[in-house]
């Protein structure tokens, strides 16, 4: 302390220290402009090869779609060839068939799985569920599920019972895409709470996916986890499924949570009186 | 031996100022440094967020928008119409008149086609008298419920919200700010994501929207103001909100989320006994005492915060505005942190008796009075002939170059994350009003807080007349 006292009652540092500081600072300063004026110029560079990008895109797919071409033909093309090796192309052209394929059903749907399939785009999906980012992980899992590969259904069974909410959702919205009610009976034995926004987000998912086959959706009802219970619930009051009302009836009679007793009481009610709200 | 005393003072007096300085500036880029990494990972989550999940569900919380109204006949049809088209289903919008002086009132009833109604309500909280409530005839503003009082101040007005609202959870905002179509899907979000903790409030962004182009009530251009004293409060705000809130948000010690848009839970706002009309910083003061009120009773909790750009405001262009908005700011810090002086230092509140409520007394409430005296000092020192005129010019870049440095990491925080500001052109606005700002807006931030301890000791009280420009329209 003594030692620390003297050197600063030499005032030795004083000059030093702030001349320094002060280089630091004006480092950081011009560091950051220049890191600002790569980013803007990097955002306006990419934004041009995307919109380049997007024509040529466009064109292929759509001559895949409702044209005589495939895959087979296409890979041919010299441009599609030197186009294939960017990145930025390839991240573009899978954003691309996701969204066409969010569009379109039936053969023009199976066109573009199959092109998902033969241009290996499907192996760029499968290599972001492998990464160790949650976030590129959750990018994969929406592309695999959005194709319909239903063999990652097991993996996505593992994946949403993490610990990380946002990939527990996207997890759950993708089991529920490939394989209906059976993709939520697995929450029976979950044991973490399922909060109300992951609950909604199934909901969500289940209402999207025009789910007929509920068969099921009761067993949630039977969860020691009150959440899930709760999640089971909401499915049946939303998709009105009233022949579930002898199972609701069931749980009313067995739970002894007093806010799960009363929200069985008020999907019943609803099933009764649509119009009502709340009892 | 008087000369001696004198240097001696000399030592200490620097010893403090140093340590003072240090202790500030490293406050600021630990807090930027924690608001960065926090705001990365909530624009990852949000990168897979879909709202619209919230829009086709009757779960969605329900939310009551309480928005007071003083003498605001000139804007309030439009800006009440902006709020009655938000995405979202479940909210009522509950207009408060706070006995304008002028045709608010004629303009609501006129172009809402409103009728008086028998609205039966609890006052749990005592407020002035409420002279009649009315709501819409026309089916198409079944949300809005108007209420007409007497005068009693903003806090007031939004305890008579508190009063009347219907739905569990309460959004209070300014009338006259500019909201961003899903604000409300966003503030809502954070309510139902906690199983363990309670959510007391949630708070958004607020930025600037002086020279930006509004149409119908939205804003569908951003621009950077030419006036230096609203373009340095862009820049302000930035910094505010980008890299202050958002690590007091992740440290869980947040002690302010603004008047001008803040959901609250209903039931603990009325529990902790509403809005305090005494103070004018009754924002601060609600979110204080909301807290207090869940250490008390020992109840799990926690105070949520959206880095989305959810509410534009406009800043005070005039001097004499900007000086009563900031003294009334700084009236505000200072009843808030002598209301709850229990709280200092306090063990009992954790992190924000040890850590949230000494920040805001001696870097928020006691950093402009340490700056004057410090120049009083100089000028002393000057007068003297003690001054080291090499250390002191170098004292004086070395705070300028601080000042800039930070600023320019708020600009880079932008640029990385909402990218606003496109145009190169507002982007070397914003970076001149970074090199200017230590000379030209600070002092009169600085000046502006000390008139607010001046009428902090005069016992002024109220807001004082905030006259505003209006909007640009397209």
């Amino acid at each position: 302390m003594n030692e620390l006292w003297q050197l600063y009652k030499s005032k030795t540092w004083v000059e030093p220290f702030l001349v320094y500081s002060i280089y630091l600072f004006i480092l950081v300063t011009v560091v950051l402009f220049v890191l600002i004026m790569i980013s803007r110029s990097t955002k306006i560079r990419n934004e041009r090869l995307i919109r380049k990008y997007e024509i040529s895109i466009e064109k292929m797919l759509f001559s895949i779609l409702f044209g005589t071409e495939n895959y087979g033909s296409i890979k041919k093309e010299e441009d599609f060839i030197s186009l294939n090796q960017k990145p930025l192309f390839r991240n573009q052209l899978l954003e691309s068939v996701i969204n066409l394929h969010q569009n379109y059903e039936g053969v023009y749907a199976k066109k573009l799985e199959s092109f998902y399939f033969e241009s290996n785009l499907i192996n760029d999906s499968f290599e972001k569920l492998k990464s160790r980012h949650w976030e590129i992980k959750c990018k994969g899992i929406k592309e695999l599920a959005e194709m319909n590969v239903s063999k990652i259904f097991n993996t996505l069974v593992k994946i949403s019972k993490s610990k990380n909410k946002t990939l527990k959702i996207t997890a759950l919205n993708a089991c529920i895409k490939l394989n209906g009610t059976n993709g939520i009976t697995h929450l029976i034995d979950h044991k973490d709470p399922i909060d109300t926004w992951t609950q909604l987000n199934i909901l969500s998912a289940f209402k999207k996916g025009n789910i007929e086959n509920t068969n099921g959706i009761e067993l949630l009802l039977t969860s020691k986890n009150k959440t899930v219970v709760s999640l089971g619930l909401k499915i049946i009051q939303t998709l009105y499924l009233s022949q579930k009302a002898v199972f609701i009836n069931e749980l009313i009679a067995t739970t002894n949570s007093e806010k799960i007793k009363s929200e069985a009481k008020n999907v019943l009610h609803l099933f009764v009186n649509p119009k009502s709200s709340k009892v | 031996m008087f000369t001696g005393e004198l240097h001696q003072f000399v030592e200490l007096y620097l010893i403090l100022i140093m340590v003072y300085a240090i202790l500030i500036m490293s406050s600021y880029l630990i807090l930027a440094h924690l608001s960065v990494k926090q705001l990365k990972e909530h624009l990852k989550k949000n990168s897979f967020v879909n709202y619209e999940v919230l829009l086709s569900t009757e779960f969605a919380p329900h939310l009551s928008l309480i928005a007071p109204a003083y003498n605001e006949g000139m804007t309030i049809e439009e800006n009440v119409k902006s709020l009655l088209s938000l995405n979202y289903n479940n909210y009522q919008v509950i207009v408060v008149n706070d006995g304008s002086k002028d045709n608010s009132m004629e303009i609501l009833i006129n172009t809402y086609d409103l009728i008086l109604v028998e609205l039966q309500f609890e006052t749990k909280i005592p407020t002035k008298k409420v002279k009649a409530i009315y709501q819409s005839r026309n089916a198409a503003y079944k949300k809005l419920i108007v209420v007409d009082k007497e005068n009693g101040g903003k806090a007031d007005a939004l305890n008579v919200g508190l009063n009347i609202a219907q739905n569990p959870y309460v959004v209070c905002i300014d009338v006259d700010c500019i909201l961003d179509k899903d604000s409300l899907l966003k503030l809502a979000k954070p309510f139902l994501e906690s199983t363990e903790k309670r959510v007391i409030a949630t708070g958004g962004v607020v930025r600037i929207a002086n020279q930006c182009i509004i149409k119908d009530g939205r804003l569908v251009e951003v621009n950077i103001p030419d006036k230096m004293l609203p373009r340095i409060q862009v820049l302000e705000y930035l910094r505010a909100f980008l890299l202050g809130r958002m690590a007091w948000e992740r440290l869980d010690g947040l002690l302010l989320i603004s008047g001008a848009f803040g959901a609250f839970d209903k039931e603990i706002a009325i529990l902790s006994g509403g809005y305090d009309h005494k103070t004018v910083g009754e924002d601060m003061e609600l979110v204080v005492r909301m807290r207090r009120y869940m250490h008390d009773k020992k109840l799990p909790y926690t105070v949520s915060y959206i880095p989305d750009p959810l509410c534009w405001t406009e800043a005070p262009e005039s001097f004499t505005i900007f000086k009563k908005q900031r003294s009334r700011w700084m009236r505000g810090t200072i009843e808030t942190l002598w209301i709850h002086r229990k709280m200092f230092m306090n063990p009992k509140y954790k992190l924000l008796g040890t850590i949230s409520v000494p920040y805001w007394t001696f870097f928020e409430f006691l950093a402009p009075f340490i700056e004057f005296l410090g120049l009083l000092i100089t000028a002393v020192f000057i007068i003297l002939g003690l001054l080291y005129w090499h250390f002191f010019l170098l004292l004086v870049l070395f705070v300028y170059f601080f000042a800039v440095m930070f600023s320019v990491i708020a600009l880079y925080s932008e640029e990385r994350t909402y990218h606003k500001y496109p145009k190169i052109k507002d982007f070397l606005k914003l970076l001149g009003g970074a090199l200017i700002e230590p000379l030209y807006f600070h002092p009169i931030a600085v000046y502006a807080a000390l008139v607010g301890y001046m009428e902090k000791i005069r016992g002024t009280k109220g807001w004082g007349e905030m006259t505003r420009k209006g909007f640009q329209k397209k």
